[in-house]
């Protein structure tokens, strides 16, 4: 699990450590118990050497069984992407453009997609597609940069998910749930694993920073639901001071910060003689420690200044199409790199023309949002590769649902939502590349071969984290919540 | 796979059919004890020599069952569930052994007539090869402890471990004399304090027949209680308690001085009339109530007259109103006291919940059913401290809540509904909109009304699996049967509406009837739910450490008898909270101090006896408030529309609730989710909330509240009085000497740093002495009360 040997002061301070500190260790046990009664720690055998996730939630923790993935960076494709204009190439679609869809569906209901009055014929992609890479994976022109990586892709063209609406879906897709107020995957993650990072919030979120908002449903998505607050996404504000409460007060110098720490260090220490059995005091006092550090790591880790102009070039920053998601990814590698463990960025805000949601002029739409994210994104997968990171990081491009193979009528045709299939991929982290599991339709309408469920696609990503999807619970007024509900299947077939 | 489902993950098994068909077999523990021997005595023959096997039932036979079942329900079925039968009977059956039913266990050979010739037992134990659970941590001692008793007494199951998978669905699951004598469920216990033996070095100690039971039990364990703690530090717990924020130097002298006898119970009735107690109480509530002022979900839409719910319930602490009309209004408030705006603010306590703004025509049913849904769990969990939203899918697998009963519930709610009407209500001269849950009113305005949202169903049905698609039949107004008592049918509670009456049904009305009603319907245990929930508030953890989880799964009482003549005490004497608060303050195991030691730390290190004192750290709204009224900022302007800015000086309960924007300050001490029902907050330590202490604007600015309010109180412009100042305000007592002289140093040091940065003399003393009152605002010993 180590992967950064810096000295975490989490990790360091051992159990004995804070026993011997702590006096007696009251409070340790007392805290432990406190934790296990709210489900904090769970497995009774973890539970007797868990002491530091009981005063530190975000302590490294062990893994179910051996991990391929150490982190995750997720590209949200925010809107839900049209598969069959991506990567799931439909020659049929062509030869049956203009046909009704209830040729091949008789039950077809308007009321499948969100705009029961505009239900068109069946559409061929506007976009052409040709073999890619080694595996000869058919790829739409909306990817150049991307289709030099499909060697390094699992492809899943057979996802299916539980509703036609943006929030329920993304709720979904983040969270397990079409509801409001569960965990989401990098909240379960981060409960599950911990933190590798000493100075950076384990789990960070980045949504679009050109003004169009933010995903149906908000923070919800990087909501923790009822896992402590602290495993939630760490939002880094697309303007001003990325995290709350980094910048110190103007009066402070850097100097008059220090030394009023160090006054209420000593204020704190004095008091702390009198309850030496509270090891929570001890952890507060840390804290401060913390923070002071992480006020100097956190605008470090995201000043991509500091890297070269070929990696700049690399990404596409100055490239006025993709400058914004580029900076972005270029911050989710750095982030990773010091120990982060779970990044999502969206790409695209809310719905209709701010994101991947085309309802009108899917060329254009997908022509633009693919512009801005291709170069990036493949620049992203290099960049890990050739710093050996991809091996260990799990990046994933996937939305919240797909988009329907008939036209929504208009002056420019459109694609409606599409719950039935979509279409995503998996790179490094522990997959196979190359590859394509399960198969849509002929037309691409609905998962046909091998569905994959939302559960399906979490319960692999934890499986390459090293986590059993059935064991990572969490008791929670007097049920036993997890990620993957009842159900989940390990996609055994795209894993290296 | 259902579009709404319930989340139980329990293992891939619990998402199948109900196992009541099965269950029926099993009608009374009686029978289920005869047919466990029948299948013992068919495995041992006791007859020699081909002799029939005749049954033979040793006199202690049903009562070693009964405890048999009583172990299997609160222990070993957990164990088995979670660890051994996803692979032998559950998903699959390996190695030819299947324990999902009795027979099947007792077929395996795996178990014999003790848990000594049980291979079952070497194989957990690891005496045995392959080590179960296989390739996972051995189970804890207690664990194959409990499974050992288990066997001793005949491992009785109370029903199987599986559903079998053709159950007819919706049928009512019969509900054993077992399930209704669990701790919870069972009438209260007519208990006296025990007797303490007049000898006791420590029987003086006990001031209520609360004490009595709580030194009982430390005798008995061999610990000793701590005496009363200090007046100040008693003062400043209880003004935190009550009131959520510490008490003003002055009212701590005058109390140190008091020399009356009964001047802490007189400071104790002075703080249950201040208007702040309803404050401090309501927002307790909020939490579990799930209360906030915004849809969620996609547009989150303001709910802008939700905020009456808030200042009924303020009002309703102040008031001194009785906890079961507290609950009946809540339930039913637009049923039983129409023309009451009080009653009628109440309800906004079933429309809290979150509820999707863009709705599809495909989700218009579904979602109607996750409304219904949140009211039910909410009810259940706020009042009863009972999951019943896990009995949408299937019967519940650990309590006993069929299906059925779960579907009759979410019926006594099938025409409620959002609505704004006007109300003429306390503190405003002209009527006002409110947001009600009711039934006949206009339905609040909806995203989805351009699309023909209906937003209720004229009924409900029983759904197979929580699916919207499988609708089953038509559901009846009902209650739990297990917490329905001498055969009492729903008619038992059922009210007749006034003559003339028809805009609403009058469900409700039955329903807080029944909630209420500890001689026959679940009242003694929603006063066994609400006890526990003032004491965990007064201690830091309940008498029951899970207060929303009252089932088979939670945490059993660690002193039931006291929960039970606490219990039995409220109910008798009128539900009066204040009168409990005070009960539970004046004794001796509230007022005591916080010495540890390690003779008693040894015997019981979680302090599950309550033999010391623990500091608390506080909630989010007392930290912030607290620091408002030291600092001398608070505005204490009460009730009306909350706000979303940071930067207002009001209580923290004032804050408006919007669920994409939750106030940030608030989040990062564990402010909830506002989303479901919180019985107790966690309680985390992390580096962010550092960063609040130390660079937030708004924490800067208490700082310079409090550095200027110290100036002033200060005997002279000296440090050292303006030391004594800050230290007599944050903390209501002196500093000491060693603190005084870390201070003074820091102040020298801190303004010579000002003035090398630039500052003028004057101003780098002033700005010296802002810093140190940020420190003092950030010192544990403000977030942690004693």
């Amino acid at each position: 699990m180590q992967r950064s040997h810096a000295t975490n002061f989490w990790a360091t301070l051992s159990r004995r450590e804070l026993l011997r500190r702590a006096g007696c260790g009251l409070g340790i046990l007392g805290l432990a118990s406190l934790l296990a009664e709210e489900g904090l720690l769970e497995q009774p055998a973890a539970a007797a050497d868990l002491g530091n996730r009981a005063l530190n939630p975000l302590a490294p923790q062990p893994t179910h069984f051996p991990a391929k993935a150490k982190a995750v960076i997720w590209i949200f494709i925010n809107g839900g992407p049209s598969h069959v204009d991506t990567w799931d190439y439909k020659p049929q679609l062509e030869k049956f453009d203009g046909h009704s869809i209830k040729e091949f569906d008789p039950d077809f209901k308007n009321t499948t997609g969100f705009f029961k009055n505009a239900v068109g014929n069946l559409m061929k992609s506007p976009f052409k597609f040709r073999p890619r890479g080694q595996c000869g994976k058919m790829v739409s022109d909306l990817f150049p940069y991307l289709g030099e990586h499909v060697d390094r892709m699992a492809f899943i063209h057979s996802g299916h998910t539980e509703s036609n609406n943006h929030s329920p879906a993304l709720f979904m897709m983040n969270c397990g749930l079409p509801r409001m107020g569960f965990p989401c995957v990098g909240s379960w993650v981060t409960y599950g694993l911990g933190s590798e990072s000493q100075n950076l919030p384990a789990f960070v979120v980045m949504s679009d920073p050109k003004g169009r908002g933010l995903p149906k449903g908000n923070a919800a998505n990087w909501s923790a639901g009822f896992l402590p607050g602290v495993y939630q996404g760490t939002h880094l504000r697309p303007t001003g001071d990325p995290i709350e409460n980094l910048t110190p007060p103007a009066a402070l110098t850097a100097e008059a910060q220090r030394n009023q720490l160090d006054l209420l260090s000593q204020l704190n220490k004095l008091h702390q003689q009198t309850y030496e059995a509270e090891a929570e005091l001890a952890a507060r006092i840390e804290s401060f420690e913390l923070a002071y550090r992480m006020q100097a790591a956190a605008p470090e880790a995201i000043d991509i200044d500091a890297e070269p102009e070929h990696i700049h070039r690399l990404y596409g920053i100055g490239r006025e199409e993709c400058d914004h998601f580029a900076r972005q990814c270029l911050v989710a590698r750095r982030l990773v790199e010091r120990g982060v463990r779970f990044v999502q960025i969206y790409s695209g805000g809310m719905e209709n023309q701010r994101s991947w949601d085309g309802h009108a002029d899917i060329a254009g739409n997908h022509r633009q949002f693919a512009g801005e994210t291709d170069q990036p994104v493949a620049a992203l997968l290099g960049d890990l590769a050739q710093r050996g990171l991809l091996d260990e990081t799990l990046v994933i491009w996937c939305g919240e649902f797909g988009r329907l193979p008939i036209a929504q009528t208009g002056d420019k045709p459109g694609r409606d939502h599409n719950p039935h299939c979509f279409s995503a991929w998996l790179a490094g982290g522990g997959v196979k590349g190359g590859v394509s599991y399960g198969e849509s339709d002929e037309i691409g309408y609905k998962a046909a071969v091998n569905p994959v469920h939302v559960n399906d696609l979490h319960a692999t990503i934890l499986h390459l984290l090293g986590l059993n999807h059935e064991q990572l619970t969490y008791k929670y007024n007097g049920r036993r919540f997890r990620l993957t509900d009842v159900g989940g299947r390990v996609l055994h077939d795209i894993l290296a | 796979m259902p579009v709404c489902k319930v989340l139980c993950s329990l293992g891939p098994w619990s998402s199948d059919a109900a196992w009541f068909s099965v269950r029926t077999m099993f009608a009374c523990a009686a029978l289920l004890a005869f047919h466990g021997t029948i299948a013992a005595e068919e495995r041992h023959p006791s007859g020699k020599n081909g002799a029939p096997a005749t049954i033979q039932v040793p006199a202690d036979h049903a009562a070693r069952m009964k405890a048999g079942q009583e172990l299997f329900r609160r222990e070993v079925r957990a164990v088995l569930v979670e660890h051994c039968l996803a692979c032998h009977g559950g998903e699959s059956v390996k190695a030819d052994f299947d324990l999902s039913t009795r027979e099947a266990l007792m077929d395996s050979g795996m178990v014999g007539d003790s848990a000594e010739e049980s291979h079952l037992i070497s194989l957990i134990t690891h005496q045995a090869e392959p080590h179960m659970p296989f390739k996972a941590a051995r189970l804890a001692e207690q664990q194959i402890d409990a499974i050992r008793r288990w066997i001793d007494l005949g491992a009785p199951y109370d029903r199987p471990l599986v559903e079998k998978k053709d159950g007819a669905p919706a049928k009512a699951a019969g509900i054993t004399e077992a399930d209704r004598m669990f701790w919870s469920f069972r009438p209260l216990a007519n208990v006296r304090p025990p007797a303490i033996d007049a000898a006791d070095p420590h029987a003086a100690w006990c001031r209520t027949p609360i004490d009595q039971f709580i030194l009982a039990a430390q005798r008995a364990a061999g610990v000793y209680p701590n005496p009363p703690a200090d007046r100040r530090t008693l003062i400043r717990r209880v003004y935190f308690d009550l009131l959520g924020f510490p008490p003003s130097p002055e009212e701590v002298a005058a109390f140190v001085a008091d020399p009356s006898p009964d001047a802490y119970a007189r400071l104790i009735d002075r703080l249950l009339e201040s208007p702040h107690y309803g404050e401090r109480w309501a927002r307790h509530w909020m939490d579990v109530a799930r209360f906030a002022e915004s849809h969620g979900y996609e547009q989150d839409y303001d709910r802008p007259h939700a905020y009456h719910y808030r200042d009924f319930l303020i009002q309703a602490f102040n008031a001194g109103m009785p906890y079961d009309q507290f609950v009946r209004w809540q339930l039913a408030g637009d049923e039983l006291e129409p023309d009451h705006p009080l009653a009628m603010m109440a309800t906004g306590f079933l429309g809290g919940g979150a509820f999707p703004t863009q709705l599809t025509e495909a989700e218009f049913e579904s979602a109607r059913y996750d409304e219904l849904d949140d009211m039910v769990a909410t009810t259940g969990v706020a009042f009863l401290g009972l999951s019943i939203g896990c009995a949408r899918c299937h019967d519940h697998k650990f309590d006993p809540i069929p299906s059925h009963d779960y579907y009759r519930l979410a019926a006594t709610f099938t025409t409620t509904i959002r609505s704004e009407i006007d109300l003429k209500v306390p503190h405003a001269a002209e009527p006002v909109k409110v947001q009600v849950s009711s039934e006949g009113f206009p339905h609040m305005k909806h995203h989805a009304d351009a699309r023909g949202y209906p937003h209720f169903y004229p009924q409900t049905f029983h759904l197979a699996r929580g699916d919207v698609s499988q609708k089953l039949q038509p559901a009846e107004p009902g209650f739990l049967q297990v917490l329905m008592r001498d055969g009492k049918s729903p008619e038992h509670w059922r009210r007749e509406p006034p003559p003339g009456w028809e805009r609403t049904s009058f469900r409700r009305a039955a329903l807080a009837a029944w909630i209420t009603d500890p001689h026959y319907g679940a009242g003694h245990l929603a006063a066994r739910v609400m006890v526990n929930r003032v004491w965990q508030h007064h201690f830091g953890v309940g008498i029951v450490a899970t207060p929303n989880d009252f089932g088979f799964q939670g945490e059993p009482p660690t002193h039931p008898e006291l929960l039970d003549w606490l219990a039995a005490d409220f109910i008798a004497h009128g539900w009066q909270l204040k009168r409990l608060h005070k009960q539970i303050m004046t004794s001796a195991v509230y007022m005591q101090g916080n010495q540890v030691d390690a003779a008693r730390a040894t015997i019981d290190p979680e302090n599950r006896l309550l033999w010391h004192r623990t500091p608390r750290r506080l909630e989010a709204e007392a930290i912030r408030d607290a620091m408002l009224v030291v600092s001398g900022l608070l505005d204490d302007r009460m009730f009306g529309p909350g706000t979303l800015d940071e930067g207002m000086r009001r209580r923290s309960v004032y804050f408006f609730i919007k669920r994409s924007e939750l106030i940030p300050m608030m989040m990062l001490l564990d402010w909830p989710e506002h989303l479901v029902s919180i019985g107790r907050r966690a309680i985390t330590t992390t580096a962010p909330q550092a960063l609040l202490f130390m660079n937030n604007p708004q924490a800067r600015s208490y700082a310079e509240g409090l550095a200027a309010r110290a100036a002033l109180r200060g005997a002279d412009d000296t440090d050292q009085a303006f030391i004594d100042a800050g230290f007599a305000l944050v903390f209501q007592r002196a500093a000491t000497d060693a603190e005084r002289q870390f201070a003074q140093a820091f102040l020298k040091q801190q303004s010579s740093l000002h003035a090398a940065a630039g500052h003028a003399a004057d101003a780098a003393r002033r700005l010296a002495r802002i810093d140190l009152c940020q420190a003092l605002l950030s010192m544990n010993e403000f977030v942690y009360i004693d």
